[in-house]
């Protein structure tokens, strides 16, 4: 699958990087890659069920792209949503709709958490995609 | 000495991400032996038949080494009888199921805040079916049992389920008062052991408990196996639960009849190979002195709580002589789930999370902690080796 540029080369950054403490602190630093959706706004609607920590998303589409907003108490689960950050946001709903989470596989990111945490993140990848096929 | 009990464990040879495996979940599951892992081996490469019926030799032979672990745990718990099951939770649920229901109809059940889900929701369940009500006990802010509470609630009560030591603070409950006053006013006491027996010999006829359930995998035997330990008096107030091959003595097509021994509550093939590998585990532990070891694992638990709080975490165990060596933190601003996956990065592994006791999170007004839990083969060193890592991790992500 093609990738938009600035995944393409999240991808192959962390495909560089072997070390498991690295790559965590990678996820970690990419948390401050988010629209930051303020602890306020969080309800019941953007919550990610199904993730272990407190973690909240809203898609809004301004003008055919999609913004997306999220935040979490834990930075790791936020550094992931960074990841879909980097991935969706601003980009054209036709493109957006196009990724699977697969990318995370091609990435080796999924490979450096818990099981919990893979289901965390696709419980989060599969809010946010329905959430743009509402907005549609 | 710790060095010689570490190289009886083979697992703990193993490299984690690079790193020398820290293991620090053993209030989830400790590690087994070589002799537990043997024994087990030895059973299936030598012995593995169905237990009970048959005549045969092998038969006669895993019969001997199922019936073996009974024997064993009667003993070294000095207990009356004692029921096989899947783990703690199954032994809950067979206590509910076949003495709750018949004996607790319209009865009050007094839990406590501190249990573990699964000494709350078979209650719950019970008591949806027949309406008891169930009284919680609470926890304080020392982190203790409300006594005078638990005083109150009692009159009425026909059980008393309580936790000997909670899985999350290592707080070792002053389980004779409770048995006490449980007896005076009538009520019969279920123990939760399933931390405070791999800590502590617990003698349960001299401490008068009623039915105790506990699981082998905490104590260095295999998963899948536990026991309900009880009284006599308990024992035959119990109905059959499951019913299926070998717990019955005669089956027609009008109705059966039951065995009058343990066999009644443990229908269909039981966990041989699981038996035989929890006796080895007790063998294992009975070369140890346990009270020794309690003493040595209490000062690391200590030393790492100290450590900790130094550290700016919240501590939130007190480590008294009674307690188990469980250290549950958390840090102001790094969240538990975190923590866990950059130790894990480092070959520590811990446990995080609600520990199976929401309740008493509620309580405490956390969601989860980070919970290192030291056994037998942990040293200072491992001690020393995690407060390293928990630093760096500290100096770089907090």
């Amino acid at each position: 699958m093609t990738y938009p540029e600035q995944l393409m080369e999240l991808i192959e950054d962390f495909q560089s990087i072997e070390d498991r403490m690295e790559r965590l602190e990678y996820v970690f630093d990419l948390a401050s890659e988010v629209n930051e959706l303020p602890v306020e706004a969080w309800t019941d609607s953007t919550r990610i069920h199904g993730c272990q920590s407190e973690a909240h998303v809203r898609v809004d589409i301004d003008n055919n792209n999609v913004r997306l907003y999220a935040g979490a108490d834990s930075k790791l689960v936020q550094g992931l949503m960074g990841i879909l950050t980097i991935a969706i946001d601003h980009q054209p709903i036709e493109i957006a709709r196009t990724l699977t989470p697969d990318f995370a596989m091609t990435m080796g990111i999924l490979n450096s958490l818990s099981p919990s945490r893979s289901n965390g993140f696709r419980n989060m990848f599969d809010k946010v995609m329905s959430e743009i096929s509402e907005e549609e | 000495m710790h060095m010689a009990i570490q190289d009886d464990f083979p697992i703990l040879q193993r490299q984690v991400n690079g790193h020398r495996l820290i293991y620090l979940d053993n209030a989830a599951t400790t590690q087994k032996p070589s002799t537990v892992i043997n024994a087990m081996n030895d059973y299936y490469t030598k012995h593995n038949a169905n237990v009970h019926r048959a005549v045969h030799t092998l038969a006669g032979e895993a019969t001997d080494g199922y019936e073996a672990c009974r024997t064993s745990l009667k003993s070294w718990f000095n207990a009356e009888r004692c029921i096989l099951t899947s783990g703690t939770t199954e032994a809950i649920n067979l206590a509910a199921h076949a003495w709750g229901h018949p004996q607790l109809k319209g009865r009050a059940i007094v839990l406590t805040e501190m249990e573990h889900h699964s000494d709350i929701v078979p209650w719950q369940m019970l008591a949806e079916t027949f309406g008891n009500e169930l009284r919680y006990v609470p926890v304080k802010q020392d982190l203790t049992l409300d006594m005078e509470a638990f005083e109150a609630s009692i009159e009425g009560a026909g059980l008393v389920c309580v936790v000997h030591t909670s899985n999350v603070l290592g707080v070792r409950n002053p389980i004779e008062e409770i048995i006490e006053i449980a007896h005076k006013h009538g009520a019969k006491v279920l123990l939760d052991a399933a931390q405070g027996a791999p800590h502590c010999q617990i003698n349960m006829t001299e401490l008068g408990a009623d039915m105790m359930a506990l699981s082998a995998h905490k104590m260095c035997g295999p998963t899948g196996i536990g026991c309900l330990l009880v009284n006599e008096d308990t024992f035959q107030e119990m109905k059959p639960f499951m019913g299926g091959g070998d717990m019955i003595e005669t089956v027609t097509l009008e109705g059966s009849t039951y065995q009058t021994n343990e066999h009644r509550f443990e229908a269909g093939t039981p966990r041989i190979a699981e038996a035989i590998g929890w006796n080895a585990a007790l063998d294992y532990l009975a070369t140890l002195n346990l009270e020794e070891q309690h003493l040595r694992l209490l000062n690391i638990a200590r030393h790492v709580a100290d450590a900790l709080r130094e550290m700016g975490m919240t501590v939130y165990g007190r480590h008294d002589d009674e307690d188990s060596s469980v250290v549950s933190f958390l840090h102001p601003t790094l969240h538990s789930e975190d923590f866990a996956h950059l130790l894990d990065a480092r070959g520590v592994a811990v446990r995080t999370g609600h520990h199976c006791a929401q309740p008493l999170l509620n309580r405490l007004g956390i969601s989860g902690t980070v919970r290192a839990s030291f056994y037998i083969y942990n040293t200072m060193q491992d001690a020393d080796e995690f407060l390293g890592h928990v630093g760096d991790i500290l100096e770089r992500f907090a």
